[in-house]
């Protein structure tokens, strides 16, 4: 593009004139329409955490009354933020939770431990509010005294204070999509559109 | 002779006496409009540049050592950081080369709910890019309408899988969720909306005089060396030449979806400047919204997920796929030994090799054509370094 | 003011004083109080005004926070600059460095001594009024290049050169343009200028001649470049050079740059509201001098305010050109543009010398259509993008 040439010369100040012109209506149609922010944390009409999705994949959280004590979350995690010690009891042979710590500070929040539990007791919460001062409190410990590790029942579970807990965890865990295997799928069902 | 610190070479011109220095800048890693953490030395003679020495590194992790660590299934989190701006293209690399080295076999609505989430993904990645470039050239404005659509995709990307910057959201194997009640509802919504808004955006800014006259002319990238380079994605379509792994070498179901792949034009300027770049990334926002459509309409129902083992033991060897992500072929390879940890495994990523054109196409141009060049080579630096 | 000085004088407040020490000292109180009382609150009125407006072009909401509104805005980011450490840098030039914030603050606060607030607000009608205002602006070039040399860093430097470069190619096509209304006018003086408009806008030096119309726009273009303005806000090109000139200074220096260039918007207003608008006219509604003097005052503060309101829109909306482009723009468009604006006037005033009145009705209805299109184009791109609308400013 030369500026030689007079007819060069008078087409830039037309366009130039010609393009400012629009691009100045459009920011001025923006002054009449809604702003996207929310207002966090005061002026919102309803608290943001409950606006999220239930997928979100907030703070960690166990319930320790159906942890099984399998131990699938704490190798599944790749960064190493869950300490699970569940030894077992030499007399009655149980399963014994001693110490569950989850580190937030570590965790990537990648849903890989909440993925592999059987009952849903490790889940994703809908907090993201974790910031404090000191670096110790972010070491959640879930286990106040040693409990004896929950065994899943066949015919459902009986106690009613557990009952809605484990509800609540099977339908966490009943999100993910279940694996199936690609061998027992027909041919049809794979090409079909 | 030094100022402050920093060397400078002194060149007598002729015998006149009239003495020229070449300053030598610090286009350091903390500086507001260098994408992520990436450290230029320019050498410059007033405002024009003699070179400009990219010094890369700031940002490397050790994402590829790590993989040796963790195992194929605990890697996937840390593909969504090789490339955080567009996340979902990196984790179905990693998918598909795990899947091609242990012999996966994907369901089709999984392979569906994959290319959805990659092009949603690609869609904010263009966002982004197109923002910045924008920003760096100086209209505040168009950055922040950019941004507005891609908090828009992140929520939608939040709805199916959680997260809205590392997604996590493709197993081996298939997809972690399917898609959740009245997904395609608000993704058509959202595309029905977002269509008019690329037009808002080429009528705000993107032929605005003065935006063409900082794009057109600068930085013109041939077509031999954007081969020679090894550029990839919108910096190679910018210069001309139609390559796009999605059409060249399909994988997932994009052989039987209908898009067109668009090149740069040289409409306002010179074929292969920053301008056709730029308008490449916008025309492939509209292309990518084109699939998403024919994605929901032709989605099969079924399983999402193939079983796969706990511990992925897969066969000794290696694998090598590519993945057109936002930034260009995204090339995955991996060696296993036999044990459920990769042997070793290697990134190759588009933004790399833009690095390596920047110094050659610098010459001659001026400081601030420098900020729209690395803008224009849409350069983020996880993907540099790794 | 100087009759009322001389009354001071006759009653016999100051015996024994020399008359000129009395005068100067007087009007320097005077100017002081007005610079004070004026400017200050007006800065962070700008300030908050322009971020506002920025956010809602931008979609997003502003400062709300601090006070109603968030008017108290500029008042926050006053107090919070001026409890800042303020670091000098070691290599760094003190004298300089520690100058050149006053030296730009110079350049703009003492425009204001003719600034025609209204028929009898004016602390000095000088028979020079508007070329003292293109000279005392000039300082700014001044201070911007100490600070960029006193801060011993090299995107400064580059930041204060080009600032002079550019603030000081601007003088000329700014300069062409003032001169078509002061030869209508036959007079330099600011209230002179304003004397030879009327009220109404067939009587504004806009509308006299489509001369008169381009000219405005040069002015205010070269007035936006010589404040640093995008799109010509290279010099403190933030996605460049962080922040240019001022990179290196911190808390109430830094916080003195930028009052300045704030503060510029609303001159840069006033100064095309008093040559192109008509200034403060309006038309005679009542005997009362202070009620007339009042409105208009108020008239003249909301055209100033407009065209301050138009360069934060412009800034909005548009990117920053480059520094050659910059040059060429000035030397090879406005500058060309200007002179043929100056010798049409001159051309114009021989064949018309009362102004042709179908030719300023003529403008008129082109300017309403210019307006009529221009929201139409509005109207337009609502339609396109069907967003959720919401009018009121108060969020």
């Amino acid at each position: 593009m030369t500026s030689n040439g007079v007819g060069r010369y008078f087409r830039n100040i037309k366009e130039a004139v010609a393009t400012i012109f629009e691009g100045m209506s459009v920011t001025f149609s923006h002054l009449v329409r809604k702003p996207y922010t929310i207002q966090y944390p005061d002026r919102v009409p309803v608290r943001v955490q409950d606006t999220l999705p239930f997928r979100y994949r907030g703070i960690l959280e166990v319930d320790l009354e159906i942890c099984t004590g399998c131990l699938a979350c704490e190798r599944a995690c790749p960064i190493d933020c869950i300490v699970i010690e569940a030894p077992k009891d030499p007399q009655t042979k149980e399963m014994i939770l001693k110490r569950f710590d989850i580190d937030i500070a570590k965790c990537m929040y990648c849903g890989l431990c909440s993925e592999v539990c059987p009952t849903g007791s490790i889940h994703h919460t809908r907090e993201f509010e974790g910031a404090d001062f000191s670096l110790e409190s972010m070491v959640r410990r879930f286990v106040k005294e040693p409990v004896v590790a929950y065994k899943v029942k066949k015919d459902g579970e009986p106690d009613p204070r557990i009952a809605p807990i484990l509800e609540r965890g099977l339908r966490y865990i009943e999100e993910f999509a279940q694996p199936v295997d690609m061998k027992k799928v027909s041919p049809a069902e794979k090409t079909a559109a | 002779m030094s100022l402050a610190g920093f060397e400078v070479e002194v060149q007598r011109d002729g015998d006149e006496g009239l003495t020229t220095e070449e300053m030598t800048l610090n286009m350091g890693p903390q500086h507001p409009s260098t994408h992520g953490v990436l450290r230029f030395i320019v050498k410059a003679d007033g405002e024009v540049m003699r070179t400009a020495i990219p010094d890369i590194g700031y940002l490397h992790r050790s994402i590829e050592k790590i993989a040796e660590k963790v195992g194929y299934h605990g890697f996937m989190p840390y593909t969504d950081r090789v490339d955080y701006v567009s996340a979902m293209q990196c984790n179905q690399g990693w998918a598909m080369v795990c899947e091609k080295i242990a012999g996966i076999e994907v369901p089709r609505r999984g392979e569906f709910c994959r290319v959805i989430a990659s092009e949603l993904g690609r869609i904010a990645s263009h966002l982004l890019s197109v923002g910045t470039m924008v920003m760096d050239i100086g209209g505040y404005t168009p950055f922040l309408h950019a941004l507005r659509e891609r908090e828009k995709v992140n929520n939608l990307l939040e709805e199916l899988c959680g997260a809205r910057l590392t997604f996590n959201y493709m197993r081996i194997g298939g997809v972690a969720w399917d898609l959740p009640a009245g997904f395609a509802e608000k993704v058509t919504a959202f595309l029905d909306q977002f269509e008019p808004l690329i037009d808002e955006y080429n009528d705000l800014i993107s032929y605005n005089k003065i935006y063409v006259e900082r794009l057109a002319n600068v930085g013109v990238v041939s077509v031999q060396d954007a081969i020679d380079y090894n550029l990839v994605g919108p910096n190679l379509r910018g210069s001309g030449f139609k390559y796009d792994v999605r059409r060249d070498e399909p994988y997932s179901v994009y052989g039987e979806l209908e898009f067109d792949v668009p090149v740069g034009t040289g409409e306002m300027g010179t074929l292969g400047d920053c301008f056709d770049r730029y308008m490449v990334r916008i025309k492939e926002m509209r292309e990518s919204c084109k699939i998403v459509r024919q994605c929901l309409r032709m989605m099969p129902p079924g399983p999402v997920l193939a079983k796969v083992p706990r511990k992925l033991k897969p066969p000794v060897g290696d694998a090598y796929i590519r993945v057109e992500g936002s930034r260009g072929d995204m090339g995955w390879y991996v060696v296993s030994d036999g044990s459920e940890f990769p042997y070793r495994t290697k990134i190759r990523t588009g933004s790399f090799a833009a690095m390596s054109i920047i110094d050659k196409v610098s010459r001659g141009l001026m400081i601030a054509d420098l900020v729209a060049l690395i803008a224009s080579f849409d350069v983020v630096a996880p993907e540099v370094d790794r | 003011m100087q009759a009322f000085v001389d009354r001071l004088i006759t009653d016999g407040w100051f015996s024994g004083i020399p008359v000129e020490l009395v005068y100067v000292l007087v009007m320097f109180l005077f100017g002081a109080i007005v610079v004070f009382a004026f400017v200050m609150p007006l800065v962070p009125l700008t300030v908050w005004l322009e971020r506002r407006v920025w956010s809602r072009i931008q979609s997003r909401v502003g400062p709300n926070r601090v006070g109603p509104q968030g008017v108290l805005q500029g008042i926050a980011d006053g107090i919070k600059n001026l409890l800042k450490e303020d670091i000098i840098p070691d290599a760094a030039d003190r004298p300089l460095f520690a100058f050149a914030p006053y030296l730009v603050v110079w350049g703009f606060v003492a425009t204001f001594v003719v600034i025609p607030f209204s028929s009898a607000l004016i602390i000095a009608d000088l028979n020079v009024g508007i070329l003292y205002l293109t000279a005392v602006t000039a300082l700014v070039v001044v201070g911007v290049l100490m600070a960029g040399w006193a801060s011993n860093n090299k995107w400064s430097l580059i930041g204060g050169i080009r600032s002079a470069a550019q603030i000081v190619s601007y003088e000329i096509p700014a300069g062409l343009a003032i001169l078509p209304p002061v030869l209508l006018a036959g007079t330099l003086s600011m209230q002179g200028i304003i004397h030879a408009q009327g009220w109404a806008p067939w009587d504004w030096f806009l509308f006299y001649n489509p001369f008169t119309f381009v000219s405005a726009v040069v002015f205010y273009v070269a007035a936006l470049a010589e404040g640093n303005r995008t799109p010509f806000d290279l010099p403190e090109a933030e996605s460049e050079l962080v922040a240019g000139f001022a990179t290196e200074y911190s808390g109430m220096r830094f916080a003195l740059f930028f009052l300045a260039e704030w503060g510029n918007l609303y001159v840069i207003g006033a100064v095309v509201a008093t040559l192109f608008l008509g200034g403060w006219q309006v038309p005679v509604w009542t005997d009362n001098v202070v009620l007339l003097n009042l409105s208009q005052f108020v008239v003249f503060f909301l055209k100033a305010y407009f065209w301050a309101f138009v360069a934060m829109w412009i800034r909005a909306t548009l990117p920053r050109v480059r520094v050659d482009q910059l040059m060429s723009l000035c030397w090879k468009y406005l500058v060309p543009i200007g002179f043929t604006n100056l010798i049409g006037t001159a051309v114009w005033m021989v064949i018309w010398p009362q102004g042709n009145r179908v030719v300023q009705f003529g403008m008129c209805l082109l300017a309403l259509a210019i307006l009529v299109q221009f929201f139409r184009r509005v109207r337009f791109h609502l339609r396109r993008a069907k967003p959720e609308l919401y009018y009121s400013p108060a969020i």
